[in-house]
């Protein structure tokens, strides 16, 4: 285990030592440990099922250690509910937020004080949540009286901060509070939590996304299977990688096995055109051929799985065509996707996959019954195959009839899989396949699909993890606000660029109207790209088609109208060797100097071009927030 | 996050008898039985055990159909007003027709009222409690103008030979009886309409999703349960020879408490068959009992909620001790 080298800090505001947590026969937590300061962030990392979150758990008084011991502000802490302590001074920001979704900001800002006898003073509570907001940067830009229900993600958020800060928490822990935010407000998040470390509050971030550590986190300390392996260590004295090899405890290469490329990858066998099931899902298309793992990628939030259980009867569509094989299926209920060769493992294991109240067996033949025509269970038939499957499951016969709840979530998984490999499907679809999955039983579930790849199965994987995307796919589908808007290679695609892509539109709202304004007042082609090397991803597009660029597409510069300009990039106007196009590239930078893609417009060759300054001003305004316009 | 480390029960055949609850209802009715012998030494007559069955035959016929309907996690209210309704039916069925057609129909009508039942419930997503009580307020105002407000009689006497005629000493309703709790076990256990009913119990969007035929087999034990109240009613009547539109008045709680006994949970997914049977024997022979030893009939409603009562707790308890967290 790697130790602090003390330095002269702040006392601790909070220890945790040895905290561990059973739950039943699962031990989530065995040697768990924790030390926050004041004006410090410590990043608490580690990979799905880590015990990360039990811990923000534990000591935000949701839940009751086993053992260990936790001290906060000199003196040991036994908290038995959330209500304690919140009044001791800790919060918890959650990623399932803890709002009432009826009631009003203002009223979810004082949500605690209304459980206290006497009088409530609006007028009070609007000036104090006012300061709150001003002293979070955010001033005006929360409507007060607006209902919660109406809110973005991000906007929820800030109620939650503003919660915390109306009840001067000392201590405020994040629970992944960047799963379904954008670029921009993930860096909006970051400003909030530098003006509350630098407050002296004492913060946690538990994250998984190595990015967002390094770029807010102090020190770290790592969380594997329930064991701290490294504790607070100083995030300038880490690289990734070794950040990497704490999570995993192994070259995070061995987990992603790649496969070679396009060997088996045959004729599209599933399609599916302009779905659309609101309000989640407004259209989405895209198509897989079988062999191929397709990933549909996009934060949280964005209409991925309300786009796959439309396609499998679950929800209403209101438009769209499905295609197996090139015919049109007419998919009403789950029957008929099965019979029309689909298999489907939804998002939620526990509330739409596992019967409860049956055994291995049932679990493992329940598509495969629905789908049997007679009268029986239709058990017998598949004898020889399920006998094979137990074996790749390394799950011995004589367990079959014990309850599936008695398994860890990583075989409960696998069982689940193995029940749709044995309906023989042409098209798989996984959403989330490896949520709550301990990091062993991952690997197993990706060599699972991939075989299944292997055999000829056409595949299809949801996931919020880019990473687990990049892993496993040969080519991925950006789903945004409920509309497809990329379908690019994976080899084309880093963690970064797939971030950019998945913003939600109303986060990326103004470079879109920044583009129209550019092509009417030009009379061109604008357009939002990202540039690696010779590798282009067009984001967005505005007028007339002069660069060639097509948005949510990868191509390459020699491909394009224009490869002298966008080899060029010089920040002036670029003519191209024919005298047709010339074209201005602008750069975008946040303010921690990250790459948010290029602004480009290309004018016919012919007309004189205008002053670039203009145009790189208004480049640079649109990467600050509009906090700061207000302010 | 909280599933990790797989730490899996190591297997034990016996103690999975053990604990089932068939298990522990058969030890339940033994004890039951052992205590009655004690107490009166006429319960464990040849004539009596044959009197407990026949008593049983009515409410375990029910009770087969209420089994049905509380695995898929609903309730059906109507079964004594439909019992009553569909007696009233069968008895002006039989002025008019046949034996051999006026119980079809009657058990036709049963099943009919169980479909607009189970259709309320599962294409409209009408709560069961709700639609079954409405069900059994209309039909039990339905019986008695169907009825003119008075019993009918004055059945063909040919109707008896239901109930007295025997096959190796057995009377043909406690047959019948044995042959329908044979039937609807292998059916709930063998099939997949059976199985697809306990699926939709335990987790019914997890059943949805694997592409079973969820609506069907929502519908299906409403309509088995309308069926078997018509059933039921036909031996009633065979024995009593006249219809009551009052009939059947409280039929539905006896049913629920047998299945209750039986171990089912309201919940829907867990329960047996056997168990049931078990649950309509055990209250039977506490009727009995208390009868034979002379207590007041108005200390059978005590008798029969503190079991009810006893085994919702012994249930939960087990439950909550065998839950994970």
């Amino acid at each position: 285990m790697l130790q602090s080298n003390a330095q002269t800090r702040a006392e601790a505001l909070l220890t945790a030592r040895r905290v561990s947590k059973a739950f039943g026969r699962t031990q989530a937590l065995s040697d768990a440990a924790l030390t926050l300061r004041p004006g410090e962030v410590v990043g608490l990392l580690g990979a799905n099922g880590a015990g990360k979150s039990t811990l923000s758990r534990i000591i935000s008084g949701h839940i009751q250690p086993s053992g260990g011991e936790v001290r906060f502000a000199g003196e040991p802490l036994t908290l038995t509910s959330t209500r304690e302590a919140l009044r001791r001074g800790i919060a918890l920001v959650a990623q399932e937020t803890s709002l009432a979704p009826d009631l009003t900001v203002l009223e979810n800002i004082f949500l605690p004080d209304l459980a206290t006898p006497g009088r409530l003073s609006f007028a009070r509570m609007r000036a104090k949540a006012n300061d709150l907001l001003r002293m979070l940067g955010h001033e005006h830009v929360l409507p007060l009286d607006a209902e919660v229900r109406g809110l973005s993600a991000a906007q929820r958020q800030l109620v939650e901060i503003a919660k915390a800060l109306a009840l001067d928490a000392r201590l405020v822990i994040f629970d992944e509070p960047t799963a379904s935010l954008s670029a921009t407000e993930v860096d909006r998040l970051f400003d909030i939590m530098a003006r509350l470390r630098d407050g002296g509050r004492a913060l946690a971030f538990v994250s998984h996304r190595l990015e967002e550590v390094f770029a807010i986190c102090d020190r770290v300390t790592v969380l594997r299977e329930g064991h701290c392996v490294a504790e607070d260590v100083a995030t300038s004295t880490l690289t990734q990688g070794d950040i990497i090899q704490h999570m995993v405890g192994r070259d995070i290469g061995a987990i992603y096995s790649a496969r070679p490329p396009t060997e088996s990858i045959g004729e599209t066998v599933f399609e599916v055109r302009g779905l659309r099931a609101m309000p989640w899902v407004r259209e989405v298309s895209f198509s897989v051929r079988k062999g191929e793992i397709l990933g549909l990628g996009g934060l949280v939030g964005a209409g991925r799985s309300e786009a796959v259980e439309a396609i499998w009867g679950l929800r209403a569509r209101q438009a769209g065509e499905i295609l197996v094989r090139g015919q049109t299926v007419p998919l009403r209920r789950p029957a008929d996707a099965v019979r029309a060769g689909i298999g489907f493992v939804a998002e939620d294991r526990r509330a739409q996959n596992i019967v409860p109240d049956m055994s291995v067996r049932e679990n493992l033949m329940l598509a495969q019954m629905g789908q049997h025509r007679g009268f029986g269970r239709g058990f017998g038939k598949r004898a020889d195959r399920v006998a094979d499957l137990l074996r790749d499951l390394g799950l011995p016969a004589d367990r079959l009839d014990q309850s599936l709840l008695n398994f860890s979530g990583g075989m409960q998984q696998k069982i689940i899989i193995a029940r749709w490999l044995l309906t023989e499907p042409e098209i798989l679809i996984l959403d989330e396949p490896t949520k709550g999955v301990d990091i062993g039983t991952r690997s197993q579930v990706y060599r699972m699909l991939q075989d299944a790849a292997d055999a000829g199965l056409a595949v299809i994987v949801i996931s919020s993890d880019f990473e687990e995307l990049l892993g496993i796919c040969e080519r991925i589908i950006v789903v945004s606000d409920g509309i497809t808007i990329a379908d690019l290679p994976a080899d084309r695609l880093t963690e970064e660029k797939l971030t950019l892509l998945a913003a939600p539109r109303t986060s990326t709202a103004r470079n879109q109207a920044l583009l129209r304004d550019l092509a009417r007042e030009h009379g061109g082609d604008a357009f939002w790209t990202l540039l690696d090397g010779d590798g282009i991803i067009c984001l967005a597009q505005a007028g007339a088609e002069l660069a060639g660029l097509v948005p949510g597409q990868a191509a390459e510069a020699q491909k394009t109208h224009i490869p002298a300009a966008l080899t060029a990039r010089d920040g002036v106007f670029v003519t191209e060797a024919d005298g047709q196009r010339q074209t201005l590239l602008v750069q975008m930078t946040d303010r921690r100097g990250h790459d948010l893609g290029w602004i480009g417009l290309t004018l016919p060759g012919d007309v004189p071009p205008p002053p670039p300054d203009g145009i790189r001003g208004r480049v640079r305004a649109l990467t600050r927030g509009p906090e700061e316009e207000t302010a | 996050m909280t599933d990790t480390i797989p730490t899996p029960r190591r297997p034990n055949p016996l103690g999975g008898i053990v604990r089932s609850l068939e298990f522990r209802m058969l030890g339940l009715a033994l004890l039951l039985a052992i205590i009655l012998s004690l107490s009166s030494p006429y319960f464990l007559t040849e004539r009596n055990i044959f009197n407990i069955l026949d008593q049983s035959v009515v409410i375990g016929i029910v009770a087969v159909g209420m089994t049905f309907v509380i695995l898929t996690g609903g309730i059906d209210l109507s079964v004594g007003a439909v019992f009553g309704l569909t007696g009233i039916v069968l008895a002006l069925a039989l002025k008019a027709m046949p034996i051999v057609l006026a119980v079809p129909v009657a058990v036709a009508a049963g099943a009919g009222i169980g479909l607009f039942s189970g259709v309320l419930i599962a294409v409209f997503g009408l709560a069961p409690f709700v639609v079954t009580l409405g069900i059994m307020a209309i039909g039990r105002s339905l019986s008695f103008i169907l009825s003119g407000q008075r019993s009918i009689s004055g059945l063909p006497p040919d109707l008896d030979a239901i109930v007295y005629s025997t096959f190796l000493g057995i009377p043909a309703n406690v047959l019948f009886l044995l042959a329908l709790y044979l039937a609807a076990w292998g059916y709930l256990t063998y099939t997949k309409g059976g199985r697809t009913i306990y699926a939709i119990g335990s987790n019914v969007e997890a059943a949805r999703a694997a592409g079973l035929s969820t609506l069907v087999y929502s519908i299906l034990p409403y309509v088995v349960s309308g069926a078997l109240a018509s059933v039921a009613v036909t031996f009633s009547l065979a024995q009593v020879m006249s219809a009551d539109p009052l009939a059947g008045n409280g039929l539905e709680l006896d049913a629920i408490a047998a299945v209750v006994i039986g171990g089912a949970s309201l919940y829907g997914g867990r329960g047996s068959i056997i168990g049931t049977l078990l649950g309509v024997l055990i209250m039977v022979m506490i009727r009995n009992g208390l009868n034979l030893m002379g207590v007041s009939p108005f200390w059978q409603g005590t008798a029969i909620g503190s079991i009810i009562i006893i085994a919702l707790l012994a249930e939960r308890l087990i439950n909550m001790r065998s839950a994970r967290g």
